[in-house]
């Protein structure tokens, strides 16, 4: 498949499932989405999960711009106060609209299960057409001796419990961005 | 608590109670059509029959070796620094994880999502033990609020109203709710929930999967609080069936392209989460978590090694079987189950719940094979629901009466002939010179009174066949009719149709005289043996080699003689020899009008006349033939106007209908409510048992919709001389 029909399957899946998609260029710029995007919720904190010490000391330099309480590890101590989580994903799965994302570490976990909005970084060139391409992929992860907690998040949390009727954010982050970046992490 | 009903007489009280429930009843008649619009969606695309296929037989051979599989899960989940305890059956299971909670000295517990928690009463067991257990996926949160047990496998409060949720909230949070907003009520959850799971030292969840090559955890789930659950409290508990165990990842992935389409209509769930090891945990001493895996057996590995029941432990908890089931959508989970609900429950609750507990519930299918249909690991669940009768008598060590007058009544067709007849001489009273006997005496129970009922015929078909038969000069194809009891006793008239109109065609028919009921209600009342005796008279009767085809007008009878034939005597030592001859030359009227006989719409007058269509359970899914009657329909020079829910029941089931009144008539209420919004005049099926239902019903109602057999309209609608 095209690169250009599994970014649009992508979107297609993500968006079906109250996923808001946005295609990006720099980090620059995802850093920016995620700051403005905050403070429109009304957000005062972010974390953010699986960028390089570089990148995170950009990145805390525009929180502190904005005026955004940048969150550091161990999450377990900020817990009640996370709003906004970005993370760098590892796959996509077109198919499904879905995020693949090693959660092993428990201040990824926290980050994307305890914030508010989660905000994905999933770059384009990671997308695959379906589940079936990354089996060999989660296999060696699940294969291997380590202790391992590997996440599919498809959406935001959701439930149709009461009358069944549809609601997003139960438990989970109630709005989940994604940042499709092309290029690289510049 | 729990409460099943352990005879019939409660528990015809206490479905008595729940089809009162007007919100339960809107709500589940609702999602039965709505979940079944949604399904058909979410699988375009997707070779569902193909896929339930191979789930089956990977499962299937998974079984017989769990053992192996666990070891092997066991060895890569121990190595990985996880505690794998078994246990025998639920007291075990709960005194484990007792255990553990005392070990690591925990007061609290937060638990998500788990039947197999709900099966063993582990919270009770806890609470007993002075836990303090939080349940927080929402629809349990709720039910353990309301101290109750599960309504649905995969939407445990499906029978609440918003309003009835709201109450309950206000009084735990002791704050005003808005009821009416449904999004509201969600959030009341997740902000109270929320300090929970980090107070609590133990976290108990389920497992979907046990990836045996892996030793990994597979979980399926949507709320996020699953994940909450196992991340947050340094101790994990999974309780896990050994049926959970699979060889490896793309067995997982295989059923996970089933599991969230059928349970939710999704085509993924928000949440797919795999779990190996002790992981990074912060709350931990050790800063690992504590995580321990508890396999129970309860019953499981006995079942495995069944002939018969092994392939229940196929099951994958989608609750697909609820969804569909038109008994399900009257009266709710909690009487439709005991811990496991739907059809998957009528069976399980014997092996892990008791036969008291299954007694009453097992009696309470229709056999309309939705359930069968929708299984995503193709198990036989109305099948395995009479056997699971079968042995609930069995075990109980009593026939019931009906039972005996049954199969002493059914093997000697002389006797059974016998009574038929003469019952046209005890009804004649009833009818008063009415075409339908409209009132029944006193001595019946007033339910019994939703549809009017038609008439045994003076003279049954069988004694009009001499004369009647007809003779065919050259004829193309000659056949063998089934009649069934109904069309012979009942409905003579619809054989004189089909012959009325075979003729035309240079059909030849014979009627071997010795014919007598397919049997299917003595497999229904779960007398297998009756059943048997009863197939092989009639395999006597008929010599299959000297026909072309065994035609018969009841989609009921087709299917029994079709399939349930080869179903009873398999694994026999001595199958009759034209049993499978037998069997292969069945076919129902539409498809050998359309498929046989390749009649074209020549022979039929042009109407404008309006037709709907009731697709009978035991056309449509026992003999799969959709295409042919509504083509019938066209080609017969009707305008075929199509209805809702045209393949769901229309409650009659035999003697279902008898046995259970009050279901039988909401379902055909349903049933008539949407034939009458098509604007059709006349109603057609091809099973005369759903034409005594339905015209029974309409007839009540006073409905001006004529029902017929399909026979009869293509009888009235045909050129006297077929062009060419």
């Amino acid at each position: 498949m095209p690169i250009s029909d599994l970014i649009q399957l992508m979107r297609e899946k993500a968006e079906a499932v109250q996923a808001v998609v946005v295609k990006i260029k720099t980090l620059k710029e995802a850093f920016q989405y995620t700051l403005d995007l905050t403070r429109r919720q009304g957000g005062t904190s972010m974390v953010a999960m699986g960028l390089q010490n570089q990148e995170l000391n950009l990145l805390e330099e525009a929180c502190k711009t904005a005026d955004i309480n940048f969150l550091k590890p161990p999450l377990r101590l900020h817990a009640n106060d996370i709003h906004t989580a970005l993370t760098a994903v590892d796959w996509g799965i077109a198919e499904t609209g879905t995020l693949v994302l090693d959660s092993s570490s428990e201040d990824v976990r926290i980050a994307t299960m305890l914030s508010e909005t989660h905000v994905a970084l999933l770059p384009v060139s990671k997308i695959r057409p379906d589940v079936t391409v990354l089996e060999n992929e989660i296999n060696a992860v699940l294969k291997s001796d380590d202790s391992t907690y590997y996440a599919f998040i498809t959406g935001a949390s959701r439930t149709a419990d009461i009358e069944r009727v549809l609601a997003i954010g139960v438990h989970g982050p109630q709005e989940l961005h994604i940042l499709m970046m092309e290029g690289n992490r510049e | 608590m729990i409460k099943t009903a352990q005879d019939i007489k409660s528990y015809k009280k206490q479905l008595k109670e729940a089809l009162c429930d007007q919100f339960l009843r809107t709500a589940l008649d609702n999602f039965n059509t709505a979940y079944r619009e949604n399904r058909s969606a979410v699988y375009e695309g997707i070779d569902f029959e193909g896929i339930k296929k191979e789930i089956a037989a990977g499962k299937d051979a998974a079984l017989p070796k769990l053992l192996e599989l666990f070891e092997k899960f066991k060895a890569h989940a121990e190595a990985a620094g996880v505690k794998v305890h078994t246990a025998k059956d639920a007291k075990q299971a709960n005194e484990i994880i007792a255990a553990i909670a005392k070990e690591n000295n925990v007061k609290k517990i937060i638990k998500s999502k788990s039947m197999t928690a709900e099966e063993t009463f582990l919270n009770d067991h806890l609470e007993k033990e002075g836990y303090r257990v939080t349940e927080t996926d929402l629809g349990e949160w709720i039910i353990q609020l309301r101290k109750e047990g599960p309504s649905h496998m995969v939407m445990p409060a499906i029978h609440l109203s918003r309003y009835q949720v709201g109450d309950l909230f206000e009084k735990v949070t002791r704050e005003k709710q808005d009821s009416e907003s449904i999004d509201k009520l969600v959030k009341v959850a997740r902000k109270t929930l929320r300090p929970a799971y980090l107070e609590a030292d133990m976290g108990i969840s389920g497992a979907n999967f046990a990836i045996a090559e892996s030793g990994a955890l597979g979980l399926v789930t949507n709320e996020g609080n699953m994940r909450l659950v196992t991340t947050l409290p340094k101790v994990h508990v999974a309780l896990v069936g050994y049926d959970k165990l699979i060889p490896d990842l793309k067995t997982m992935l295989k059923i996970l392209k089933v599991l969230p389409r059928n349970a939710t209509g999704q085509a993924i769930t928000s949440y797919v989460t795999w779990i190996k090891g002790a992981v990074e945990c912060s709350a931990s001493p050790s800063n690992r978590k504590i995580i321990h895996v508890v396999f129970l057996d309860n019953g499981r590995l006995t079942l495995a090694e069944d002939p018969v029941f092994a392939e229940a432990l196929r099951c994958i908890r989608c609750g697909a079987c609820a969804n569909v089931c038109p008994v399900y959508s009257k009266v709710g989970g909690h009487k439709y189950g005991h811990v496991y609900i739907g059809a998957i429950g009528l069976i399980l609750t014997l092996f892990y719940h008791g036969r008291e507990n299954d007694r009453a519930i097992v009696k309470n299918c229709i056999n309309c094979q939705a359930c069968k249909e929708v299984c995503p690991v193709d198990i036989d669940l109305p099948h395995l629901i009479k056997k699971t009768y079968r042995a609930v008598l069995d075990q109980d060590g009593k026939t019931p009466v009906k039972n005996i007058l049954l199969s002493k009544v059914m093997k000697n067709r002389k006797l059974f002939h016998f009574i038929l007849r003469h019952a046209y001489l005890v009804q004649k009273p009833l009818a008063k010179n009415e075409p339908m006997i409209r009132h029944l005496p006193h001595f019946f129970e007033k339910e019994h009174g939703f549809r009017s009922l038609p008439m045994i015929t003076k003279t049954p078909f069988r004694d009009q066949w001499k004369t009647i038969r007809p003779h065919v000069v050259r004829p193309k194809y000659t056949i063998a009719f089934f009649a069934g009891c109904a069309v012979d006793f009942i409905y003579p008239e619809q054989a004189a149709a089909l012959l009325n109109v075979l003729q035309k065609y240079d059909v030849q028919v014979e009627f071997p005289m010795n014919q007598t009921c397919c049997g299917l209600p003595a497999l229904m009342a779960a007398e297998e043996d009756t059943a048997k005796e009863v197939a092989l008279q009639n395999m006597k009767a008929f010599k299959p080699e000297n026909y072309d085809y065994i035609l018969t007008l009841c989609a009921s009878c087709a299917s029994h003689l079709k399939h349930n034939y080869l179903k009873i005597f398999t694994g026999d030592a001595d199958v009759p020899a034209n049993l499978k001859l037998f069997t292969d030359k069945i076919i129902d009227f539409s498809s050998f009008i359309v498929n046989v006989l390749n009649v074209s719409s020549e022979g039929f007058k042009a109407t404008k006349k309006k037709v709907a269509y009731h697709s009978p359970c035991h056309l449509c899914r026992g003999m799969q033939v959709t295409n042919e009657p509504r083509k019938l329909i066209e080609l017969a020079g009707y305008d075929y106007v199509k209805s809702k829910d045209e393949d769901v029941c229309c409650g009659f089931g035999g003697s279902y209908s008898i046995d259970f009144p009050e279901i039988s008539a909401e379902i055909l209420k349903k049933k008539l409510d949407n034939v009458e919004a098509a604007d059709a005049g006349i109603l057609v099926t091809d099973c005369p048992g759903c034409v005594l239902q339905l015209r029974g019903g309409m007839d009540k109602r006073g409905g001006k919709i004529q029902v017929k057999h399909i026979v009869e309209i293509l009888a009235e609608n045909k050129i006297r001389n077929i062009p060419g």
